[in-house]
């Protein structure tokens, strides 16, 4: 099976400080993926990385297996919808389809013009004057209509309000249903994608916590609660990703490929956003370990 | 900018017939013998437009850079359309190479249409000034122009995507593009073949005098140029070298110096009116001594210097251009 995104030791530098590193992933055609993270823990820039607007400082990348942006083929492939979903506030809806006809070697000028008919969008408004939500399904037809083999999206739905944001993603669902597409959406929210979603990406401190697929990560993924111990006790094949104690109880986030069979522990299954909240967790009690200094003394 | 241009094409084309038919009965006027007449009232009538059309063609290869050449770019990382723009199914080097050769294209059109239309209407004037080749001419006739636009142009390129801002791109380009040409025309053109060497006698030079400086009087000349020619120096030298000193004047027109003593900065007297006989006895015994060295550039050079001004601008608009793209390929990624 091909590689929709396929990562090796990914790296990107801003002066000093890497926005992304040590990134690996191989993610299989024919998904719907959910990159989420908190604000600033590289999402942007993967994607970026991903659709040739960056490229890498270290580590090697490919995307539907050919480098980013290496030829306007491969650029034709890939649709891409920005964060705040930019467009040309100063040009018409059908300037900007022009645009995308003359641009890319497999448009679809009829499924462009459907769908901004179906949106009842006047083609002659210039693109400054849409709402949010507006804006964002006219990005989204731009790239849709290019008939890419992949969907990448930043944030498309953050600025939306609740009901054009489910619309939006009611859309993109009838898109997965009627295309052969694989889609990598980003948002810091874990509601947004979780309806969406069949495999997740959890970025935070510039580093990949965990991927997979949605339904193996809730498998292999559980809530332990029992008397107050050392963790130190579980098998080998368990591993603890966040933990708390109280006087009596301990409570611990763990990932397990086996079956935890110990009675002493209560076995709980996990929510996705449990999950991503125990790898974000993790990444910050990380981040503050590094930062601590040395002896504790101010 | 466009409106400027063409409300520049229709007063070229309203008033040029009329420039010309004036230009052409001076060509005939010899029999009659009216020709001052006409002349004079040729440049009186026309040379008072001249200048405000001589400073917008001046000033449009920095009006092309500003809004043409520094939005070109930095707009689209500005307001992030960029990020639209190169995901679609152009590359980023065909994006980058197109928009330069059609926006930089029309920027040397427009300066070229814009140097033809005053080529063309001011050449009688230039022809009876004599001036084809002072630095107001040359800059604003024939091919240089375009040049300059071209160079302009990448100037706003450059300075847009090194500031990813418009705003601050457009002024840095008017001071780049003012930082790069006046020092050239003033310094470098002149330079750019070995002057020629003229001798001239004082008896043949006009604006002759002395002046009064604060430590004494100098002698003044002023220049006499072939006409349609780049003055390059002008200076009064020793036909056995030196120069007219102080000590000369001393030594030599004692009488001059015992004349009425204005306050420094006055002239004793110029060429014009009745000279006392001190100052033509002096001037005398200059003119036996001295002459006028000229170095110049020569009128049948002018289209040598035309064609390499040109290449020098061009070539510095693709060195910027080609620095713009580099830019954009590696450094904003």
């Amino acid at each position: 099976m091909s590689s929709a995104l396929f990562a090796t030791d990914l790296g990107k530098r801003y002066g000093r400080k890497w926005a992304l590193s040590s990134c690996t992933l191989d993610i299989p055609t024919g998904h719907v993926v959910g990159l989420v993270g908190p604000n600033g823990a590289g999402k942007t820039t993967l994607l970026h990385l991903a659709v040739g607007l960056l490229t890498p400082s270290s580590g090697s990348l490919t995307v539907l297996d050919e480098a980013p942006a290496s030829s306007a083929e491969q650029l034709g492939r890939i649709g891409f919808v920005a964060q705040d979903t930019p467009v040309f506030e100063s040009l018409s809806i059908a300037t900007h389809l022009h645009m995308g006809a003359a641009l890319n070697p497999n448009w679809d000028a009829q499924l462009a013009t459907q769908r901004i008919h179906d949106l009842g969008l006047d083609p002659n408004q210039r693109a400054g004057r849409l709402s949010g939500g507006q804006r964002a399904q006219l990005a989204l037809t731009l790239a849709i209509a290019k008939r890419p083999s992949l969907l990448v999206l930043d944030e498309p739905v953050a600025s939306l309000d609740p009901l054009a944001r489910r619309e939006f993603l009611a859309i993109l669902m009838e898109v997965v249903a009627e295309h052969d597409v694989s889609i990598i959406l980003s948002s810091h929210l874990v509601a947004d994608l979780e309806r969406v979603c069949d495999y997740l990406v959890v970025l935070a401190s510039a580093r990949v916590q965990v991927n997979g697929a949605i339904d193996d990560l809730l498998a292999t993924h559980h809530r332990l609660v029992g008397t107050r111990r050392d963790l130190d006790n579980l098998p080998e094949s368990v591993h603890v990703i966040e933990s708390s104690h109280t006087e009596r109880q301990t409570t611990a986030t763990v990932s397990s490929a086996d079956p935890i069979l110990d009675p002493a522990w209560s076995v709980e299954t996990l929510t996705l956003e449990d999950l991503v909240l125990a790898y974000m967790g993790q990444a910050e009690e990380q981040r503050r370990e590094l930062v601590r200094p040395k002896g504790g003394v101010k | 900018m466009l409106g400027l241009l063409v409300g520049v094409a229709v007063f070229f084309a309203l008033t040029g017939p009329h420039l010309w038919n004036l230009y052409d009965s001076l060509k005939t006027c010899k029999a009659k013998g009216d020709c001052d007449s006409l002349t004079h009232s040729l440049l009186n009538e026309y040379n008072k437009y001249f200048p405000f059309a001589q400073a917008f063609s001046l000033v449009l290869p920095a009006l092309l850079g500003m809004f043409w050449g520094a939005p070109l770019i930095a707009r689209e990382l500005e307001s992030g359309t960029y990020r639209l723009a190169w995901t679609q199914g152009v590359t980023r080097r065909r994006w980058v190479l197109t928009k330069l050769a059609i926006v930089g294209g029309a920027s040397m059109l427009a300066a070229g249409l814009m140097s033809w239309m005053l080529t063309w209407w001011a050449s009688p004037i230039d022809t009876l000034n004599a001036s084809r080749f002072s630095s107001l001419v040359f800059d604003t006739s024939y091919i240089a122009p375009i040049g300059y636009a071209a160079f302009g142009f990448a100037l706003g390129v450059t300075a847009g995507v090194l500031w990813r801002r418009t705003v601050p791109a457009m002024a840095t380009t008017i001071a780049a593009y003012v930082a790069a040409r006046v020092p050239f025309f003033h310094f470098v053109r002149p330079r750019l073949l070995a002057p020629l060497k003229l001798i001239v006698s004082l008896k043949h030079v006009g604006n002759i005098g002395f002046e009064r400086t604060s430590n004494g009087v100098s002698f003044i000349a002023g220049g006499t140029n072939p006409p349609n020619s780049l003055a390059f120096s002008t200076s009064v030298v020793g036909k056995h070298g030196g120069e007219v000193t102080q000590r000369w004047l001393r030594d030599h027109c004692q009488s001059l110096l015992q004349l009425s003593n204005p306050k420094p900065g006055k002239g004793i007297k110029v060429t014009t009116g009745i000279r006392p006989k001190a100052f033509s006895d002096c001037i005398d015994k200059i003119t036996a001594t001295f002459h006028q060295v000229l170095l110049y550039q020569p009128a049948n050079r002018f289209w040598t210097f035309q064609w390499i001004e040109t290449t020098i601008y061009v070539v510095a608009a693709i060195l910027l251009c080609g620095l713009s793209y580099w830019w954009v390929r590696r450094r904003i990624t």
